[in-house]
């Protein structure tokens, strides 16, 4: 019985976990929580949907090196924005930004909104 | 304000039906490609052979496509690109995120339709070209960037995506 317990937890004891995740390492606070912000915020371009915080694709892998190094190289969080769409275009920005057709994509859902409560009380009031 | 009300209740239901249509009816081929055009970035890379590469060898109509020995896909498309390098297209390979001995062992035993192969071990030029994965097929112009595919090339993507560009390509220059 005894034996059997120390046969598996030595199982336990000798297997290591594989720290397989690149350690970012950063000189402030505030250089971390934009890296932070900013991988959530950029699409990576090989999932459905996904941002690169939650992909460990290659690409994403490349995304996020590419980030840290432009943070720590102190590009501007809309520098590195440009930087990742001008390579994979406008679909990479999770946060679209507010010009030509895209203000139908913010704007569409609450035009169409109000349309559909206007309709609805209009109709009530006949 | 009836009649307007009556004119929403018909307007809108079609508005939404047109918008779907659009969005569905799009030819997937078309859908997924990028047509946004930009110039091919610059880059200091050899070839699989370790001889640098001259920029002017990408003037003309040239075809990128990426590739890679550990990857599946590229060898479906393998057959149509060895046929596509048969006419007057010239291929010109981006070995992406391989090692050079496997690649060169790939193309012996697989064929090469390529020009000359970019070596890109790093994915350097890819990022900038912003390549995905592989494979990825780049129609170039003078060193613009016309179109780009993700996923394998095949004849429909070739005669729905490429060939109208090319031919446009030809006779505007």
């Amino acid at each position: 019985m005894i034996k059997k317990l120390i046969i598996i937890f030595s199982f336990f004891i000798l297997s290591i976990p594989a720290f397989d995740e690149i350690v970012y390492e950063f000189e402030d606070s505030l250089q971390e929580k934009r890296f932070y912000s900013l991988i959530s915020e950029i699409r990576c371009p090989k999932c459905t949907s996904g941002s690169i915080a939650s992909s460990d694709a290659p690409v994403s892998r490349d995304l996020k090196n590419k980030v840290y190094e432009l943070v720590l190289a102190g590009s501007s969080d809309e520098e590195i924005k440009t930087y990742v769409s001008e390579r994979f275009g406008n679909f990479s920005d999770y946060r679209p930004a507010l010009e030509g057709t895209n203000y139908f994509l913010w704007f569409g859902p609450f035009i169409f909104f109000s349309l559909m409560l206007a309709m609805f009380f209009l109709k009530r009031r006949i | 304000m009836n009649q307007f009300l009556r004119f929403l209740i018909i307007f809108l239901p079609i508005l939404i039906f047109v918008f779907f249509a659009k969005v569905l009816l799009v030819d997937e081929d078309i859908k997924f490609s990028n047509f946004e055009s930009k110039s091919f970035p610059e880059f200091q890379l050899n070839d699989l052979n370790g001889n640098p590469i001259q920029a002017k060898s990408l003037n003309g109509i040239k075809l990128i496509n990426v590739w890679a020995s550990w990857c599946i896909t590229c060898l479906v498309e393998h057959p149509f690109l060895t046929k596509l390098s048969d006419t007057n297209i010239q291929i010109i390979g981006l070995n992406y995120k391989d090692s050079d001995t496997k690649a060169i062992a790939w193309l012996q035993k697989h064929g090469n339709p390529y020009l000359f192969s970019i070596y890109d071990p790093r994915g350097d030029l890819a990022f900038d070209l912003g390549v995905t994965g592989a494979p990825e097929s780049y129609l170039i112009f003078d060193n613009k960037v016309l179109a780009h595919i993700q996923g394998e090339m095949n004849q429909t993507k070739w005669d729905n995506i490429f060939l109208p560009l090319i031919k446009k390509a030809r006779q505007g220059s």
